[in-house]
């Protein structure tokens, strides 16, 4: 690697650190909306693979370091990764410590990015020997992982019952494009019906304010009254180990090593789990608070980094909900990328390592330090100028472009019905890990199973 | 039903989509806008390779820009400064 090529890295990772903290920050900003088109941009425009790399791991970074800031100021979720953690950061607003809480968010991405970088790389050198066997059972593992993620939810019998069906109208759409011809039969609609399914919850509500007497019972709110206590400065650079307490740290920690170790499985689903078991012992609410949060985003952290990492670097094939969804341009971008032609096989360890390091590294200068620093500044700019209408505007034009283009106006249409099921699946209860791990495992649950 | 986006002030008028509070008509506005924005981009790009995702996507956060000057947010933010440790 000559010096060049590292000033370029060095370079990428910085525009995308300041690209992503601004997109962070807004509200209901999907990660795989916001992060699979742009790679997808990049690698079709022909970018250096490892510069490739280096953008997807500062943006992911630097994407999930500042998402927690909406959820600690209004309880609205950057992501859909921060959703799960809205509920903790309710209890600290409530006290008054919405700055509280994204320092400490912050701090626990830092240490899930931290952690699961060596982590990562050790388990794919494992995995590596077993590679063969594993992407055998690509399809089983997607399956089991639906049902599991549906035997942790509270509700498990309505999670278990709508997994076949969710499954029946996935495959259903995609037969049904394939025998009209929209779309050639070697090619399988994914990203639209993730996001389909991502923006669910809206297209059921948009389709409830047609109708007149549902629409006039809703309830008519004045303006949304956000108060921000302002604590005392922090005076140079932040250090995410006195931020976080003791206990804090080492929870974090240990959620870290958790999300890398369940890298396949959905992390919204690991993560309204870990956020469960450790706030399941501690009764005062602020530090039962505290410690979820900052435990919820290290391992969302940690799970995004291991599931882009050891599926690339291990198996050269999407085996992680990551890799599948905000990831998927790295493995299969046609014509630059195909299934036997990605990063996995043409980046060597030592450009896999460095593209990492600078990548995550530079993200965690610029975008922690911001984060930190500047947070309440952040929060006055967005609540003050962005108004919540522009980004769900915003959400939808992607969806509707990404509809079009992954198989034209019928695809609108079945991207709305996709939402619509979803939206009433996870109104009654069904979150959206379920529903992203069927989407994966539909082909075989319909395939193979019947 | 008033005209467009006359002032709601005595009224509250405001609903709840995904966590925080829009005004209908501004929200259909803004789907309107940002919809166009995207397909408008996309169709109106030259077409090979790649440019007509990223001018969608360039017509997309256009939209976005222009939705965020023309809505105001239906937030009120209050600040309280806090002295003791």
């Amino acid at each position: 690697m000559d010096i060049s090529l590292i000033l370029q890295m060095v370079l990428v990772a910085g525009i995308a650190s300041v690209l992503y903290t601004l997109i962070g920050v807004a509200p209901g900003t999907d990660e795989t909306a916001v992060l699979a088109p742009v790679t997808l941009v990049l690698v079709l425009a022909g970018f250096e693979p490892v510069i490739i790399l280096t953008f997807f791991m500062a943006a992911i970074v630097a994407k999930k370091l500042t998402d927690s800031i909406p959820v600690a100021v209004a309880g609205i979720p950057g992501g859909v990764m921060s959703a799960p953690m809205v509920e903790h950061a309710l209890v600290l607003k409530k006290h008054g410590l919405a700055d509280t809480s994204i320092r400490k968010m912050a701090s626990g991405s830092v240490i899930g990015t931290i952690v699961s970088i060596p982590i990562s790389f050790a388990l794919a050198n494992v995995l590596s020997e077993f590679s063969e066997v594993i992407k055998e059972y690509t399809d089983p593992i997607f399956f089991f992982g639906a049902i599991f993620l549906a035997l942790m939810t509270k509700n498990k019998w309505l999670a278990l019952v709508s997994i076949l069906p969710l499954a029946l109208l996935i495959q259903g759409l995609r037969h049904l494009y394939w025998g009209v011809g929209i779309v050639p039969e070697d090619t399988t609609v994914f990203i639209s019906f993730f996001l389909g399914i991502t923006i669910g919850p809206v297209i059921l509500t948009l389709f409830e304010l047609l109708n007149g007497d549902l629409r006039s019972k809703l309830t008519r709110h004045d303006t949304k009254k956000i108060s921000f206590k302002i604590s005392k400065k922090i005076k140079g650079f932040p250090n995410p180990f006195r931020i976080l307490t003791k206990n804090e740290t080492v929870s974090s920690f240990f959620s870290s090593i958790l999300g890398v170790g369940t890298f396949f499985l959905s992390p919204v689903g690991m993560t309204i789990m870990i956020g469960e078991v450790v706030a399941s012992k501690i009764k005062d609410p602020v530090k039962k608070a505290a410690r979820a949060i900052s435990s919820m985003d290290a391992l969302t952290n940690a799970a995004y980094i291991s599931g882009t990492l050891i599926p690339l670097i291990a198996l050269g094939i999407p085996l992680s909900p990551t890799a599948i969804g905000p990831g998927h341009a790295l493995f299969n971008a046609p014509p630059v990328f195909t299934q036997d032609h990605n990063l996995h096989h043409i980046l060597s360890m030592s450009e896999f390592f460095w593209a990492t390091i600078i990548g995550a590294g530079i993200a965690i200068l610029i975008t922690y330090f911001v984060t930190v620093k500047y947070a309440v500044q952040i929060c006055r700019f967005v609540f003050k100028r962005i108004p919540h209408e522009a980004m769900l505007g915003l959400f939808f034009g992607l969806v509707l472009l990404l509809a079009y283009m992954d198989a034209g106006w019928l695809n609108v249409a079945g991207v709305l019905l996709i939402g619509l099921v979803a939206g009433v699946l996870n109104r009654l209860g069904v979150n959206y890990g379920v529903q992203f791990m069927t989407l994966y495992a539909a082909p075989f649950i319909v395939n193979t199973l019947f | 039903m008033t005209k467009g986006n006359k002032k709601h002030n005595h009224e509250p008028q405001n609903i709840e989509v995904w966590e925080d509070l829009v005004h209908i008509k501004d929200l259909g506005l803004a789907l309107l806008i940002c919809g166009a924005g995207a397909l408008g981009g996309y169709f109106l790009a030259p077409n090979n390779a790649s440019e007509p995702l990223f001018y969608g996507l360039a017509g997309a956060v256009l939209g976005f820009i222009i939705s965020s000057f023309i809505i105001k947010p239906k937030r009120t933010f209050e600040e309280i400064r806090e002295e003791d440790q």
